[in-house]
């Protein structure tokens, strides 16, 4: 699971890197950092929920593509509204990566203390 | 089939990391542009905090530039009172301050402003053809200045911008740059010199200002002033390439 999620990541970079030069504009940028924010934590959460057992293709994407948006949709209504909406963004999923990666960690410990004790 | 299925997980799984690494390097790319573009935030009411504070800054810079010129001339004039040569020198001096505009000035003459018209001509007519006869152009005021200077006009500003022997008016868009600061309408011209003449000048039939009278007298108004304040030019006085000829070289 590891080595997949990284691999696709590295890909992705590179890709984006590399191969697509896509100028974006001054003003998007922050929306685009948000949604990448919120890939990123769909994708832990993604790698949580496979770790459990309780992983669904479905929920997944859908989750993933929900989230970027709202993430994108309070940073834009923030800056219209003059509020710094986003940080509400920022925290929930920031807050949420923390939790995701710490559920992950705990797993993989766990897992490692039984092949020990097995032997 | 549970095998498939976990196949098919794993697959998304990894698409779904791939996506998420390229909309990282995109913004991640997109921000490191921005900021060797030097620009303190990509957030909007942050840059426009620092594009208020930067103005201030310059209006600030423009104001001390204003008194430093000032004080010069005061000290120059209190290094003239000892020697005769020198005060020759001094008023030569200060004359010729006065006419590259450097010294604020002051004496009779007008007011003149003008406007963009608020008369809109109705959509599909031939007058809709001719909105430009409703707007106030960069050559408007070129031609206004032209035509005050022909009039005698010893000094010109317009909003505020001495204008100089370099100066320029340009129109970038919405707006007119003068002396390469931005504005829009109104604009109000200040000019000095006998008064009659200059209001004379402008409002000649089939003069400069006669095509705007006629789209609409309200774009125009002007009167004389018995005493007009018209400030010093605060733009770089520098020179980078034009040298001035050794005398001993001057054509007879």
């Amino acid at each position: 699971m590891i080595a997949i999620g990284m691999l696709g990541l590295l890909l992705g970079l590179l890709l984006a890197y590399l191969l697509l030069d896509i100028p974006i504009p001054a003003e998007w940028a922050s929306y685009l950092s948000l949604a990448a924010l919120a890939g990123l934590d769909t994708a832990f959460g993604g790698w949580r929920a496979a770790l459990e057992g309780r992983f669904h293709p479905d929920v997944f994407v859908s989750g993933f593509i929900v989230n970027a948006l709202l993430a994108s949709l309070l940073a834009y209504l923030g800056d219209r509204m003059g509020v710094d909406l986003f940080l509400a963004a920022v925290v929930t999923l920031g807050g949420r990566m923390f939790l995701n990666l710490s559920i992950i960690r705990r797993y993989y410990l766990n897992q490692l203390s039984l092949r020990k004790s097995r032997g | 089939m549970p095998g498939d299925n976990k196949r098919l997980q794993m697959l998304i799984f990894f698409i779904i990391w791939t996506v998420v690494g390229v909309l990282l390097g995109i913004a991640l790319k997109a921000q490191f542009r921005l900021h060797t573009a030097e620009l303190p935030s990509t957030r909007l009411p942050e840059l426009a905090r620092a594009y208020v504070q930067e103005k201030r800054a310059v209006q600030m810079m423009e104001t001390e530039i204003r008194q430093l010129r000032q004080k010069t001339t005061e000290l120059e004039n209190a290094l003239a009172t000892g020697t005769k040569q020198a005060k020759v020198l001094n008023d030569s001096l200060q004359t010729a301050k006065m006419l590259a505009g450097l010294v604020e000035v002051e004496g009779p003459g007008i007011e003149l402003v003008l406007r963009d018209s608020t008369r809109r001509p109705t959509p599909g007519s031939t007058e809709s053809l001719l909105i430009d006869l409703y707007i106030i152009h960069d050559y408007d005021l070129l031609r206004v200045v032209n035509e005050l200077r022909q009039a005698g006009a010893e000094a010109i500003a317009i909003n505020g911008q001495r204008l100089v022997a370099n100066s320029a008016i340009r129109c970038v868009g919405p707006v007119i740059y003068v002396n390469d600061i931005k504005m829009a309408s109104p604009f109000v011209i200040h000019a000095i010199g006998d008064p009659n003449t200059l209001l004379g000048a402008l409002k000649t039939p089939g003069g400069v200002l006669s095509d705007i009278m006629e789209a609409d007298p309200k774009m125009v108004e002007m009167r004389a002033l018995e005493r007009v304040r018209i400030p010093a030019y605060t733009g770089s006085t520098q020179f980078r390439f034009a040298r001035p000829v050794p005398s001993e070289e001057v054509a007879p």
